[in-house]
Order: C-alpha cells, then sequence, then structure tokens
C-alpha cells in the first residue's frame, strides 16, 4: 500500500511508541494553564446559558422575541446551525472511511466527538422551545392510557425526533467503538483508578488479530450506515421547513441544500477546532498542513454548492410565477432584514473563494479566519431562512418583526459554552487522536522504516 | 489442563505476519496474534473465515425498517385512524423517514452488540492472554507447542528469521 | 338554547306566566344507557380524588327555573351609552356572562357594539366604588343621607342655586325624578353635558323646526346618504342603530354563478359537487342595486372608510359643501368659489335631488349655523318625515352646549349653592382653569354620583356610588315612544345605590328603584296605548319582551317651518390653517369604559392602535414636519398643549391633526401591571401612569360650549419616541414597493371587490381568475356525513366595527395581555379585522376583512403537528385540543391566515373578580399552549343537545357564532354546509363567494362575499 511517491500521512518518522506517547501524555499529566483559561471561558458561558434557560422554562416562551408571525426564532436557527456542525464529524469518520481516505485518521476521532456534542446542542433547542417542555416525552409512541394516542407520524417534527436521536445515538456507538482500542491502550500505560476506570470502559479489549477481523468489519459496516444517516438526518430536518406551505420554505431543493449547508459549516467547524488543537495540544506533527489543505479544498467546494443553492432558489422564484414565492426573495435581499441576508452571501459565498489559492490554503491564520466567518455565514443563512420567511408571508395585515432578547442570545452563548466544555473535557481525558487508526498508517511514505523497527528491537 | 505455549514478540508488523504464515506452513498452530492495531492481510495469514456479522446487520436493519412501517400503518390507519389535514389515512412517503432511521438504528447497535458478544468483550471482563506493549508499539504471536515432532528448535528457528524480538515460554 | 325559543324573563323573583320547556320527548333505552353510563362514570371518578369539605347549603328559597349550569336569558336595556340598544344578558348560575343584541329590538336587530358586548368586565371591575364617601373619608348611606338632606334644606331655605349634571339621560323614569328633585330647590335646574355631544344639531333644529331634538336618522329608508363629518357608523350617538339602517342599503341579493360551476372549489371542499346541485336562494334576485354613500371628512374615520364616494375636506370646508349642496338643490348659483371640485358636488346635487324623499344628510359639525344649513338643505330634500323622523325623534342626545358655560360662569362668580354631578367626570373634560378649581373648592355641597372616583369625585364632598346598569332596575325611551326596561342580572356586588334611588332618597321619597320604576310606568306609560288590560300584564309582558313599542301613539305634530327658505348666498368662509379635531373612539366613547380592559385592548377598527391615544397626522404633514410614526409630539393651541406620539394616517387632511378624547382618566393608572411581569415588560400606562393622555387642555370652553376643533395649531417635535401598540404594523399598507413582484396581484387574491355597474353586468367580477385543481392531490377518504359547519362573511355589509372582537372575546375566555404584549404582536384575539389600504395615500380606498380560523379541510397545521394536538373533527372543525397540546408552535408557522394564538406567558389573570366573566363553557388556556377560533364549538354542542332533547334537527340559524350573533351588519351567517338549504349553504354558492388564498387548496370552510363599492 505505501509507495514511495506518497508524501506522508504522519511527519516526523514517529515509532509506534512515539506515537502512543504523543497521544497519551497530554492526558495523564497536569493540564496547561492555556486548558484551565479555556474550561474557565467556556463553562461560565455554559452556566449563563443554563441560567437563562431556566428563567425562560419558569416565565415562559415570551421571554423570547417569537410572535404570532415568527413562532420560531433563534431556537431552531440554533437548533439547524448545531445538527449542521455535527454532519461534519459523520462524513469525515464515516464518509472518508469509505473512500479510503487515511488522512482521516488523525481527525476523526476528534470530528466525532464534535458531532457528539454538536448534536447535544442542537437536541437542547427543540426541546426547550416547546411551550411545555416538561411534557416532551409526547413526542415518543409509546403506550399509554389516553386510547392509547399515538404520535402524528405525518408531521415533520416526529421524523425529526427520530432522526436526531437515532443520529445521536449511532454517533455515540460509533465513537466509543472505535475508541475501545485507545481505552485498551490507556489503560495499560496507567495505574491505580485510571486502569480501573479505562479497564472497565475498553471492554477486556486485548487486541487479538480475531477480535481486530470482526472489529474492522463492524467498523465498516458502521461507517456504511452512518454514511446514508448523515444525509438523511438534515434532510428531514430541511422537510420541517419543506413540506410545510410558507413561502420560502415551501421548495423541493431543500434537502440537497441543507445537506451541502450541514457539510460547510461541519468543515468549517472541525477546521476550527483543528487549527486550534494543533497548536495548543503541540499536534503539529499529526495535523499537518495536508489535512488542512484537504478540509480547505473539501470546504471551498461546498460553498460554491451552497452558492449555487441560494442562486437557485432565486431563480425558481422568479421562474415559478408565485408572487408570494417572488415577494419572499425579494423581501429577503431588499426588506428589513436584508442585511442578515448579504451577511450571510458574503461569508459564505464570497469569501471561500480566496481558498483557490494554495497560498492561502497554507496561511493558517488565513484559514482560521476563513472558517469562523462560514460558520457565522452559516448561523445566519439558518436565520435568513427561518425568519425571513415566516415575518413576512402571505397576508399583509399579520406581518411583523422578528427581535430576539436578551434571553435568547445568552441561550446561544449558553450552547456554545456547553459545547466548547465538553470539547474541552474530551481533549483532557480522551485520546483526541485514534492511535490504532494512525498506527495503522505509519508507515505510509516512510520507506526506511523497517532499518528503524531493527534497531529497536535489538535495543529491547 | 495445562498446555505450554511459546509467545514471541515482533516490532514490526510485517514480520509478525510472515512469521504466522510461515508457522502455519510448518504446521505449527498459532493460537492468536495480538497488535496494536489491525494487520494487514493478517486474518489471510491466520486463516480465519469471513465474518457472519454482516448478516446480523442486515436483519436487524430489515427488522427495524418493516418492523416500523408495519407499526406506523397500523397507528395511522387501523388503531386509531385520525382526520390530520384531509391527508389519506395511511400514507407511505410519510412513513418513510421513521422507518429509514429505525433501520439504520436497529442495524447500528444489533451489529455492534453481537461482535461484542462474539468476541466476548464486555465490562469488567479481564483478557485470560494479555501481553504488556500488545496495546502499544508490541506485535505479539502466540504458538502451541503441541506442534509437530520436530519440536520447539525449529520453531524457535522461524520466529528468529522473522526478527522475533522476544520468546518465551508459557504454561497456561 | 336557540334564539326562537327562550322565553324572557324579568327576573328571578318575579317570574310569572311562563310555560314551562315543553317536556322532552321519551328517552330512548339507548339514550337512558348512555345517561346512566355518564353519571355512573361521573360518580366513579368522583371518588378517585379526595375532595375538600365544604359546607354546600341548598337555596332557601329555589328561585323559579333556575337550573345549575342551565344558562338564563334576560332581555333588557343595553347601559353602555345613550343608545339605548336592546340587550339580552345571560346569566349563568348567578353570574351575568354575556351580551348579546336582543334580535326583537326596533333599533338594534340583535346588533350589539363592542362597549355593549364588554359590559361584564365593567360589572365585574375590582375598582369599583364600594361604598358612599364624606369629605374623602368611607360613610355609610345612612349618614351621607343625613348630611346631604340636611345641608339641601338649608340651601332650599337660602334659595340658593342648585344644579343637576348628567349626561343625556333617556330614562324617562329618572328624568322625573331629578325633576321632583329640583322641585324643592327655588332655583334648581338640570344641565345635560355630554362631551362632543349634540347640542348645535338640537340647537339648529329649535331655529328650523321649533324643536329642540335630535332627529331619528332613518338610514334604512335613504338611497342616497351624505355624511359631513359624521362617523355614524362609528362614535355618533347610536352606531349601531345606524348600521342596522345602513346594512339595508349593503345588501345584495344572491346570485346564482361563479363557483357553483366547479365541484372541486367547494370551501371545506369534499369535490361532492352538492352544492352545484342546491335550490337557488329562496327570495329570487331582486333589483340589483346599492345606496349611495358619499362622505366628506376631514379625518379617516369607520364610516368614511366604509364610503363609496369619500372626500378629504378641511373642517372649515364642511358648512360650504352644505352651503353649495343646498344652494345647488334648490337651483340656486352660489356665490364665491366652489368647496373642492364643482363639477362633482353638482352632480351630487343633481343625485341629492333627483332622490327626493329617499335622501339624507348628516353632519357631525358642532357649529350651529352649519347644521342649520344641512337642516334647510334636507328639508329642500324632502327629508323629514322620509328619511329624517321629527314625530318620533330620538332622545340619544339631549345636552346644551349654553347651560354648560352658563354654569362655569355661576360657579366662578360663587353663585353656586348645590352642585351634583352624575354619571359624567364634569372637570375631567373640563380644561384646567385654576379660577374654576377654587370656585369649586367654596361650593358648600358637591356631591359625585357615579361608579369611578374620577377627577370630580376626588373633590367633591359627597361621594355617590352609582349602580352597574346590569344591577339596577331602569327604563330607557332612546327613541320618543319606544320604551324599554333595563332590569338587573345580578345583585349589587357591593354597597352601591342607583342614582334612581339616590335622588328619590333626597327628595324624600325613598324607595326601591322597581318600585320607582313601576309607579312611573302606571302613570305615564301604561296609559299611553288605549288598550285596555291589566297594568301587572302590561308590565310582565314589557319585562319579558325588554320593550314596549308605543312609537305609533307619540302625537304626530306638525312641523313648524322657521326656515326662510332664500339660501344666504354668501358662502361661509373657508381657512386652511392647521387644525385640531377632537373626537371619540369606537371603543371608548366616554370615560366611563376607559376602565374596561376589553376595550381598551381592541383594536381601533383603522388605526389599529390599543392602549393609547394619539396625535393623527396625514402622511404629507408628517414628511413636511420631518416626523415619523411614534415620535412624540408637542401640540400646542391658544391656551393649552400637550405631547403625544404621532400616527401617520393615509386618508386624513393634510391640515388636520386628530386626537381621541376620553383617555387618560383618572383611575386608570391600575393598568400599569397589566400583562406579564417579567424582567423585560414594559408597564402599560404611558409616561403620565395612565392609559393615553386627557386631551382637555387643549378644549376650549366658549359661550357655545365646549370647542372641539381648534384652528391655529402649531406641532412641535419633541425628540422622544413612545411606540403606539398597533396589531397591524403600521407602515405596512400594502406589499412595499422595493419588495413588489413584478405584477403582483397578492391584494387582489387576498380580499376582492368590484364596481355595481361591473357586478351588475357579471355576477362574479371581481375574481382575479379561476383557478382550476384536479380536485383531489390524494385519495380522500373522509367522507363528511352529517353537519359540516361553515360561515361566509359578507365584505359587503362588513363595516369593520370590531363588535365581533369583543363578542369573540367575552364567549371565548380570551385573554388581555398588556400593551407591552401588544407592541410584540402577541394580542390574542381569536378573530381580528383586518384593514388594507389602496391606491394612494393621500385618499385611499379602505377594505375591512375579519380573517379568523378558516377551518380548512385540508388544514396545514393539523398535518405538521407532532402530537396529534390539533386533527379535524367530524364536522369539518378544525380543533385545537389544548391538553395535548405541547406548544412547539409549528402550527402557528404553518398557517396561510395567521389566526392561531400562542399563550406566551401565563395570561390568565389572578384579578379574581374579573375572573367572575369568564365563561364556564370554555376551558381557560394555560401558557405554552396554542389556541385559535373553535368556530364556537361550545354553542354548536349546546346547540345539538338542545336539538336532540327536543328530538328535532338542528334548525338551521338555531345555533350562532357569537361574532355572528351580535354584528350590527349582520354580514356572517354561519351553519351547516351539508344541507343545500341553510343560508350559509346558499351564500356559499352566490356568485360573490370567494375564499381567502384559494390558490393553496387548503380548502377553507370560511367564505367571503366580494365587496362590491357603488361608485354612482
Amino acid at each position: 500500500m505505501s509507495s514511495p511517491l506518497r508524501p506522508p500521512l504522519i511527519a516526523g518518522h514517529k515509532s509506534l511508541a512515539d506515537v502512543t506517547r504523543d497521544i497519551c501524555t497530554p492526558l495523564e499529566g497536569r493540564p496547561s494553564s492555556w486548558w484551565w483559561a479555556g474550561l474557565a471561558v467556556s463553562a461560565s458561558m455554559l452556566l449563563v446559558g443554563l441560567v437563562s434557560v431556566g428563567y425562560q422554562i419558569a416565565w415562559g416562551i415570551g421571554t423570547w422575541g417569537l410572535n404570532k408571525t415568527v413562532g420560531w426564532g433563534f431556537d431552531i436557527t440554533n437548533f439547524v446551525f448545531w445538527i449542521g456542525i455535527g454532519h461534519a464529524g459523520t462524513l469525515i469518520s464515516a464518509v472518508l472511511f469509505l473512500f479510503r481516505q487515511q488522512w482521516r485518521t488523525s481527525v476523526n476521532r476528534a470530528a466525532e466527538a464534535m458531532t457528539l456534542f454538536a448534536v447535544m446542542c442542537a437536541g437542547i433547542f427543540p426541546l426547550i422551545h416547546m411551550g411545555r417542555p416538561w411534557l416532551f416525552f409526547w413526542f415518543a409512541p409509546y403506550p399509554n392510557a389516553r386510547g392509547p394516542l399515538w404520535i402524528n407520524f405525518k408531521s415533520p417534527l416526529v421524523w425529526d425526533f427520530f432522526a436526531i436521536s437515532t443520529y445521536f445515538l449511532v454517533s455515540a456507538l460509533f465513537w466509543y467503538f472505535g475508541l475501545l482500542p485507545d481505552l485498551a491502550t490507556l489503560r495499560d500505560r496507567a495505574v491505580g483508578w485510571r486502569k480501573k476506570l479505562c479497564g472497565v470502559l475498553c471492554l477486556g479489549w486485548n487486541g487479538s488479530a480475531r477480535t481486530w477481523h470482526r472489529y474492522e468489519t463492524v467498523y465498516l459496516l458502521l461507517a456504511g450506515l452512518a454514511t446514508p444517516l448523515v444525509f438523511s438526518v438534515h434532510t428531514i430536518v430541511s422537510m420541517d421547513f419543506a413540506t410545510s406551505v410558507i413561502p420560502g420554505w415551501h421548495t423541493t431543493i431543500f434537502p440537497p441544500y441543507f445537506v451541502a449547508g450541514a457539510i460547510f459549516s461541519g468543515l468549517a467547524m472541525v477546521l476550527t477546532l483543528m487549527l486550534i488543537a494543533r497548536k495548543t495540544m503541540r499536534l503539529e506533527a499529526y495535523l499537518t498542513a495536508r489535512h488542512v489543505d484537504a478540509m480547505c479544498q473539501l470546504m471551498l467546494a461546498m460553498g460554491c454548492l451552497v452558492g449555487l443553492a441560494y442562486g437557485t432558489e432565486f431563480f425558481l422564484a422568479f421562474y415559478s410565477g408565485n408572487p408570494y414565492e417572488q415577494f419572499v426573495f425579494l423581501n429577503r435581499a431588499a426588506g428589513p432584514l436584508a442585511w442578515a441576508y448579504w451577511t450571510m452571501v458574503t461569508c459564505n459565498v464570497l469569501v471561500p473563494q480566496v481558498l483557490w489559492l494554495k497560498a492561502a490554503r497554507r496561511n493558517f491564520a488565513l484559514v482560521f479566519a476563513v472558517s469562523i466567518l462560514v460558520n457565522v455565514g452559516m448561523w445566519f443563512e439558518r436565520f435568513v431562512i427561518i425568519v425571513t420567511s415566516l415575518h413576512r408571508d402571505y397576508l399583509p395585515s399579520s406581518w411583523a418583526t422578528y427581535v430576539p432578547t436578551l434571553i435568547e442570545l445568552t441561550t446561544l452563548v449558553g450552547s456554545f459554552g456547553l459545547f466548547f466544555t465538553c470539547f474541552l473535557l474530551f481533549c483532557r481525558f480522551v485520546p483526541v487522536i485514534a492511535m490504532a487508526e494512525v498506527k495503522g498508517v505509519l508507515d505510509v511514505g516512510h520507506e526506511t522504516r523497517r532499518e528503524d523497527a531493527v534497531v529497536t528491537g535489538e535495543a529491547a | 489442563m495445562s498446555r505450554r505455549i511459546t509467545v514471541a514478540t515482533f516490532v514490526h508488523q510485517d514480520d509478525v505476519r510472515a512469521a504466522t504464515a510461515d508457522l502455519r506452513q510448518g504446521g505449527f498452530p498459532v493460537l492468536d496474534v495480538y497488535s496494536p492495531h489491525p494487520i494487514h492481510a493478517m486474518d489471510e495469514a491466520l486463516g480465519l473465515r469471513p465474518t457472519r456479522l454482516t448478516w446480523v446487520c442486515f436483519l436487524c436493519g430489515a427488522v427495524g425498517g418493516l418492523g416500523m412501517l408495519w407499526f406506523q400503518h397500523w397507528v395511522n390507519a387501523v388503531q386509531w385512524p385520525l382526520n390530520v389535514g384531509g391527508k389519506p389515512w395511511n400514507s407511505l412517503p410519510a412513513e418513510a423517514p421513521v422507518a429509514f432511521e429505525m433501520l439504520v438504528l436497529l442495524a447500528a447497535f444489533g451489529s455492534v452488540l453481537a461482535c461484542l458478544a462474539v468476541c466476548r468483550l464486555y465490562p469488567g471482563r479481564t483478557p485470560r492472554d494479555w501481553y504488556q506493549g500488545a496495546t502499544d508499539d508490541r506485535y505479539v504471536l502466540e504458538v502451541d507447542e503441541a506442534g509437530p515432532a520436530s519440536g520447539a528448535s525449529e520453531m524457535v528457528a522461524v520466529l528468529r528469521k522473522h526478527g522475533a524480538v522476544q520468546i518465551q515460554e508459557l504454561v497456561r | 338554547m336557540s334564539v326562537g325559543e327562550k322565553h324572557y324573563w324579568k327576573s328571578v323573583a318575579q317570574r310569572q306566566g311562563v310555560r314551562e320547556e315543553p317536556p322532552a320527548p321519551g328517552v330512548s333505552r339507548r339514550g337512558f344507557l348512555e345517561a346512566a353510563g355518564f353519571t355512573v362514570s361521573l360518580a366513579a371518578l368522583g371518588g378517585c380524588q379526595r375532595a375538600p369539605v365544604r359546607e354546600a347549603l341548598p337555596y332557601v328559597a329555589q328561585p323559579e327555573g333556575a337550573r345549575p349550569g342551565r344558562p338564563l336569558r334576560f332581555a333588557t336595556t343595553c347601559g353602555g351609552c345613550p343608545a339605548g340598544c336592546g340587550l339580552l344578558a345571560t346569566v349563568r348560575d348567578g353570574r351575568p356572562l354575556k351580551m348579546e343584541g336582543l334580535p326583537e329590538h326596533p333599533l338594534s336587530r340583535g346588533g350589539l357594539c363592542a362597549v355593549g358586548q364588554a359590559l361584564p368586565l365593567g360589572l365585574y371591575d375590582s375598582q369599583r366604588l364600594t361604598a358612599p364617601r364624606q369629605n374623602g373619608q368611607p360613610a355609610t348611606w345612612p349618614e351621607v343621607d343625613a348630611a346631604i338632606r340636611d345641608q339641601l334644606a338649608r340651601t332650599a331655605a337660602r334659595g340658593g342655586r342648585v344644579r343637576v349634571v348628567t349626561p343625556t339621560i333617556t330614562s324617562p323614569t329618572l328624568r322625573h325624578a331629578i325633576d321632583q328633585f329640583l322641585k324643592q330647590f327655588p332655583d334648581g335646574r338640570q344641565i345635560t353635558f355630554d362631551p362632543l355631544g349634540g347640542s348645535a344639531i338640537l340647537a339648529a333644529h329649535e331655529q328650523t323646526h321649533g324643536r329642540r331634538v335630535l332627529p331619528r336618522y332613518r338610514l334604512d329608508r335613504a338611497r342616497v346618504i351624505v355624511s359631513l363629518d359624521a362617523d355614524f357608523l362609528g362614535a355618533w350617538y347610536s352606531p349601531v342603530e345606524h348600521t342596522v339602517g345602513w346594512r339595508q342599503g349593503r345588501t345584495l341579493p344572491l346570485r346564482a354563478g361563479g363557483h357553483a360551476a366547479d365541484a372541486t372549489h367547494e370551501p371545506g371542499g369534499k369535490g361532492d359537487g352538492q352544492h352545484a346541485a342546491g335550490p337557488e336562494s329562496p327570495h329570487d334576485p331582486g333589483p340589483i342595486d346599492l345606496a349611495y354613500h358619499v362622505q366628506f371628512e376631514s379625518r379617516m374615520t369607520l364610516t368614511g372608510s366604509n364610503a363609496d364616494r369619500r372626500y378629504v375636506v378641511h373642517p372649515s370646508v364642511i358648512s360650504a359643501v352644505a352651503a353649495w349642496l343646498w344652494q345647488r338643490v334648490l337651483g340656486v348659483r352660489p356665490a364665491g368659489a366652489p368647496p373642492g371640485d364643482a363639477a362633482q358636488l353638482d352632480a351630487l346635487a343633481q343625485r341629492l335631488r333627483d332622490s327626493q324623499g329617499q335622501a339624507l344628510v348628516l353632519c357631525g359639525s358642532h357649529d350651529v349655523a352649519t347644521q342649520v344649513i344641512v337642516n334647510r338643505l334636507n328639508d329642500a330634500l324632502g327629508a323629514y318625515g322620509q328619511t329624517l323622523d321629527l314625530d318620533a325623534p330620538s332622545r340619544q342626545r339631549q345636552d346644551n352646549a349654553a347651560d354648560l358655560a352658563a354654569l362655569v360662569a355661576d360657579l366662578k362668580a360663587g353663585r353656586i349653592a348645590g352642585l351634583i354631578v352624575a354619571g359624567v367626570d364634569l372637570t375631567y373634560y373640563l380644561p384646567p382653569d385654576e379660577a374654576l378649581d377654587a370656585a369649586l373648592e367654596n361650593v358648600p355641597l358637591t356631591i359625585a354620583i357615579g361608579e369611578h372616583l374620577g377627577d370630580f369625585a376626588g373633590r367633591a364632598r359627597f361621594v355617590c356610588p352609582d349602580q352597574h346598569p346590569l344591577e339596577s332596575w331602569l327604563d330607557a325611551e332612546p327613541v320618543a315612544g319606544l320604551f324599554s326596561i333595563r332590569q338587573p342580572t345580578i345583585s349589587p356586588l357591593a354597597d352601591t345605590r342607583s342614582a334612581l334611588e339616590s335622588f328619590a332618597a333626597w327628595s324624600g321619597r325613598a324607595a326601591s328603584a322597581l318600585e320607582l320604576v313601576q309607579a312611573y310606568w302606571r302613570e305615564q306609560v301604561f296609559p299611553r296605548p288605549q288598550a285596555p288590560g291589566e297594568f301587572q300584564a302590561f308590565w310582565d309582558r314589557a319585562v319579558q319582551d325588554g320593550f314596549v313599542d308605543l312609537t305609533a301613539e307619540v302625537p304626530r305634530t306638525e312641523p313648524v317651518r322657521r326656515s326662510a327658505d332664500q339660501p344666504r348666498t354668501p358662502l361661509p368662509a373657508a381657512s386652511d390653517e392647521l387644525t385640531l379635531v377632537l373626537h371619540p373612539t369606537a371603543a371608548i366613547p366616554d370615560a366611563r369604559h376607559a376602565h374596561n380592559p376589553w376595550l381598551q385592548e381592541l383594536p381601533d377598527p383603522i388605526t389599529k392602535v390599543t392602549w393609547d391615544n394619539f396625535a393623527a397626522i396625514s402622511p404629507r404633514l408628517a414628511e413636511q414636519q420631518g416626523l415619523a410614526q411614534d415620535d412624540v409630539v408637542q401640540i400646542t393651541v391658544a391656551g393649552g398643549s400637550l405631547e403625544l406620539p404621532v400616527c401617520i394616517q393615509p386618508g386624513q387632511h393634510e391640515r388636520v391633526v386628530a386626537v381621541a378624547l376620553n383617555y387618560g382618566v383618572p383611575g386608570t393608572q391600575r393598568f400599569a401591571k397589566v400583562g406579564p411581569q417579567w424582567f423585560q415588560a414594559r408597564p402599560t400606562v404611558g409616561a403620565g401612569g395612565r392609559v393615553g393622555v386627557n386631551a382637555a387642555p387643549l378644549v376650549a370652553l366658549t359661550s357655545g360650549g365646549i370647542a372641539y376643533v381648534r384652528g391655529g395649531v402649531q406641532l412641535k417635535p419633541t425628540g422622544r419616541r413612545q411606540r403606539l401598540a398597533t396589531t397591524q404594523l403600521h407602515d405596512l399598507l400594502e406589499v412595499p414597493a422595493a419588495t413588489r413582484p413584478p405584477g403582483s396581484e397578492a391584494r387582489q387574491a387576498l380580499v376582492q371587490e368590484t364596481t355595481l355597474a361591473e357586478y351588475r353586468r357579471d355576477p362574479t367580477a371581481g375574481a382575479p381568475h379561476a383557478h382550476h385543481f384536479d380536485g383531489q392531490l390524494w385519495p380522500d377518504d373522509h367522507p363528511s356525513e352529517g353537519h359540516r359547519w361553515g360561515m361566509v362573511i359578507d365584505l359587503n355589509r362588513c363595516s369593520g366595527c370590531s363588535a365581533c372582537l369583543i363578542a369573540c372575546q367575552s364567549e371565548n375566555n380570551v385573554p388581555v395581555v398588556g400593551r407591552d404584549e401588544v407592541q410584540r404582536h402577541r394580542e390574542m384575539h381569536w378573530i381580528r379585522i383586518d384593514r388594507y389600504y389602496a391606491g394612494d395615500e393621500a385618499e385611499p380606498e379602505v377594505v375591512h376583512q375579519p380573517m379568523l380560523c378558516q377551518h380548512c379541510a385540508h388544514a396545514p397545521c393539523e398535518t405538521v403537528c407532532p402530537v396529534l394536538a390539533t386533527v379535524h373533527s367530524r364536522e369539518g372543525l378544525n380543533q385545537q385540543v389544548y391538553n395535548r397540546c405541547v406548544g412547539t408552535r409549528y402550527c402557528a408557522n404553518n398557517c396561510p391566515y395567521k389566526v392561531r394564538r400562542f399563550n406566551w406567558f401565563d395570561y390568565a389573570h389572578d384579578d379574581t373578580l374579573q375572573n367572575l366573566a369568564l365563561n364556564p363553557d370554555v376551558t381557560v388556556r394555560m401558557r405554552g399552549i396554542m389556541e385559535k377560533c373553535s368556530f364556537c364549538v361550545q354553542r354548536i354542542q349546546e346547540g345539538k343537545i338542545e336539538a336532540r332533547r327536543r328530538g328535532i334537527a338542528v334548525a338551521d340559524g338555531a345555533i350562532q357564532a357569537a361574532c355572528q350573533q351580535s354584528c350590527p351588519g349582520d354580514a356572517i351567517v354561519f351553519g351547516d354546509l351539508n344541507d343545500p338549504a341553510s343560508r350559509v349553504a346558499q351564500a356559499m354558492r352566490d356568485a360573490r363567494r370567494f375564499t381567502v388564498l384559494e390558490e393553496l387548496n387548503v380548502r377553507p370552510s370560511v367564505g367571503y362575499l366580494r365587496k362590491v363599492r357603488n361608485e354612482g
């Protein structure tokens, strides 16, 4: 599999032991002051979020800026935003795995973790956006004494409920399953309670070839299942809008459009985190310029796809001859919320174009900035889709404005707090890079490997 | 019953794979190989049959998808039909998404749990054979000494040839 | 209970001679088992929870016919204003809950305005006076009476002047009692003071016809109506009566055609096409004609918004217009420039002349000279005796502006020994005046009679709390000869006493209100009809019916014509200085009702503003002055100034500033905490701590009474802003130009209209274009057997008066949310009136479109609800299941009509007294759930149960939605679409019928009849 022409996936002649050491030591030593600082910030953000959610549940949805015309605002915007973030994780871990993109091995663990945390953040919003959140379990079709009264399987929200929960469970499973060998590694290095804990968590893994044999098969199966799942999830999310009668929502291009957008935003988020991680955790050897480059190219492609979708929407509105449809899109571009629309276009379509240049892709500072802007733009995309479609729909008599309240802003902050808190804890307690997988591709592009091995062997 | 096994440690996956192949040709029963990462083509070397877990996955998926389709039909059209927006009692397109999600969910969990079961992986399990370094940077090979009469010397020779950095005998 | 079948009882205590309900038909075995099963299960359920032990005392004397849970209905008279409409009060378990129009009443014909609908909240008002007060201290009635009688005796002895100030009193008994009271004094007089009253009209008729009366306007007989600044549909003397008359001229016969053709098109459509085969309307299409209504006005009024032709004129031009028309009608060429387009005026004059005896000119001016001209004009048109009734004149306004001026002069000169003010807050309406305040201090005896502690009551020595109209006996004679009775529907909630009893007591003839009324009727009313008989029988009949119509008995008097028939040649001078116009609003016609939260939150029919008054100016003026909506502006006139937020009003004269009276009422501080009190909530009251601002500083007291139209106004921006709470975004008249797609037909599709000429030619004129659906997008397995409820709203007869909003609010326990929530677009009204402007901002056309849940057969809201909280009933109702709703708001998002309302907070108010007005048939919704119009499902059930009890089919019209019942325009028809003969089914087949957003194919069960403008 290794050919001298291929550039190495892992830089700097790492040996198996190096890999283990590099990745495990940060977990075993004391956390850096950077880490503490980060945790302090994100945890306090989380706290703010918790307080505002508490207040909102105590008083009612009225503490948000919604009204009779705009029934969804920040809540569902954030929901779709976070779900989208999540998708890149699955994409990288599952889809790239199927395509045998071995460069993924360095990032897939972190990406999957990101998926989990993003889906957690996303899941919160449908929950708290309910008027009576304590009745959330009514979404589940469980036998009850009301008839039994089941649920409305025709409602996209029910599809959502199933899609999101399935997505979370399967992602978690995928992530944990991939974690087993590394947990075993940790167990073998650790002592005391850590050893016990990892011993339990790794289910007594011992690296037997027979286990590996089945393990690889099932891992492949999971990847095969997760790939259609990631597409189905955002397709279903888009159906929340596509199946409605509201102009600006009622359009058939939403599923591909949303999936593209999701992957786009997800890649941006992965890139953001990757660049932070490789700096703060000194993983430059594993997260190389090549990884960044590949991500940038993917992101550029997705950016263009989303741009195409924006154009298509306008064309369809014009071509449909439906005055309401036409109005909605003119209203997006020229109405009271035009600023949001143009923010979206700038961040999602124009900015990523710099990534055509190799120089730009190599300039990590620039790439970082772009990834942040894309995240902002993708948040606004959801905001534009949801709010500008609702606030002026059919009857001019019930047109209204939407201004988010403080509570909504702090809730958004809180969701970021949750995300980063989880991620920091993850960096602290779980191998951020799948050691077993990296070890598998370690000698790609290193022809001198064998000699090294002998040397080390004699040394031993 | 106690039996004697030879345990050889390698530092490179190619070596251990080659050694395994040679030993089995020599008729030495290789019990297992322990490695920090999956070794390419090791299953051929060990002569492992392809696993049947794919079928488990398929079955679970089928149960999940079809079961959910049936359940939705039963709820919508049979058990308590309600007029929802004048839509037909039973509209298949609307039932597809949920059915698909259940398909994925059951398939995923079914295959993973099955895998853990057949590998006998469970919380609190302490593996019978466990070798220091097998999860770090060492490849460990287990051979049963109850091999051909020509005996241990030949086996050790093979192991050495393939660059085993450490060979020891264990009684289990 | 069906309207046709009910008995009107005078009172629970005195019910007599009313037959029992016919015995229910024999109970079937099935019915018995159901009932038994229900009872048993109920008993079982009762056992499931431990109920707190409570003493339950039975009635000591069971009132006749009072069955727990069963509503009683009393025919009585509305006390909301002097118009005296017939009232049908629904009383449940001793609580008056719902006010409805009395269908048989000659004036209101079953209509009732918002104010009348809102009476219950005025009754259950925790801020009403509960006991008499003396010098600011609570006292008892004996104390107060003793002190007052003693004072009065001394005043009488000294021959001091005593004045009784009241608003117009239509009750003959009360007038009689006051006369009796004043007889004790050598110089005692009653002064009638109505803010924005009709004094000018009365004075004018004194001049021209020798009788100081307000004529009765017979709009039902008029084919050409010219209104000069008279808002007769909105807040002018007797809006319901006028609307009832006006609707005669707006009625079009049903015509087949149009939608009846394609079966797929039936609203709520099941595509069964039976409607196409239904019978034609019973009364065959008569002459297709409409009355012609022209409005000259300076501000956009409800009436103007309904006019066929509307001229925006400066207030000072009104009299010139009148003069011009009068002279042209007489064929005289007026000297001087025409007030407007001469050709159009002449055409109008011609048209008036052609319809002799069928023409009517109304004028809202407070200037006697102008009214004199109008009388002469009406004379020339032969209106008197036809469209103007002087023989049985209206008593709805009796005020005399000159008296007020004299009174104030007397007060300042210290010539008044006793001042009694009953039912009107005198000083609140007068411009601030230190001299007057000082003078009032020195009046030996000041008594305030009223329900609230108003401005005058705050200064008066004695405060005698009056009773609410629903608490006391009284009578009314709104039109000469039409005697109606006001009976109590509940015993007084507090230690109050009706003004009638007070005056009687102070005249030394203490008696109960009932005795007084009966006594007066025995002497004065009973003898009128020559029919022999027993008084008791006459009385009982009157109380059952609620009124006695003796207009026929009124002696015909030959009107004296003092009018020199030669017109004064010079036209009155017109000016165009910036002028202030003060006006009442339909919601709050007088300060009493400012205490009613329902009315405060009722969106103004035109501006849609709630909880505030404002300075309305034209877009042009706003442009000139650099003012924007919500800018606070300082209005200065000679003698006074105040600050108000600006409301930009299309169709208003650019040299006019319009301000509503009756705001900033003392006591409205109470509303500060209306609505949820979360940390970002803003108070419902304005900067002054009250709801709105009192405009009294802007009026001037002249010898001719109070001037409500002031010239020489200055506007000064203050730089501050105060957001008005509007239920329609004010700057959005239509799709904004910047975002209007080329060739957009949006408005046409939403609300359709046509002209009479077009409609004569083609019954379906005005339809944008026919939509053709293949009918079914999916197999339809929901057959509709039995009833299918539907509604049709005739845009031609809907004046937009908004009475239906309050009817719905009162029937369905719709909460009041407060100004802040309205500003956040969270008002809860289940039915709203969409007001659309068309054309240019200077002279727009206006359309009013009631919008409520359309109960779509293919309801988008139902499909998206995850928990099946909104589903479709077998009878075509779109049901909202409150206790299943989890509040995802997806249904509201997906509603194309945006008629769903969400409980953003716990709006259920904790004012326990106010909660007495809640309808026990309707759930009070908790926070976090969706609600919307239910087609009054509780009334549907009641009707079905009643019909079943009688073993008959539900008769068409037996079940009425609350909004329909009280509609003065009779614009709403509700009923069973599956019964081809029902009124609603026929209306659905009418050629004018359209459904809003038809192209979405959601198949609403609510149809609208296209508006037809008579463009002459």
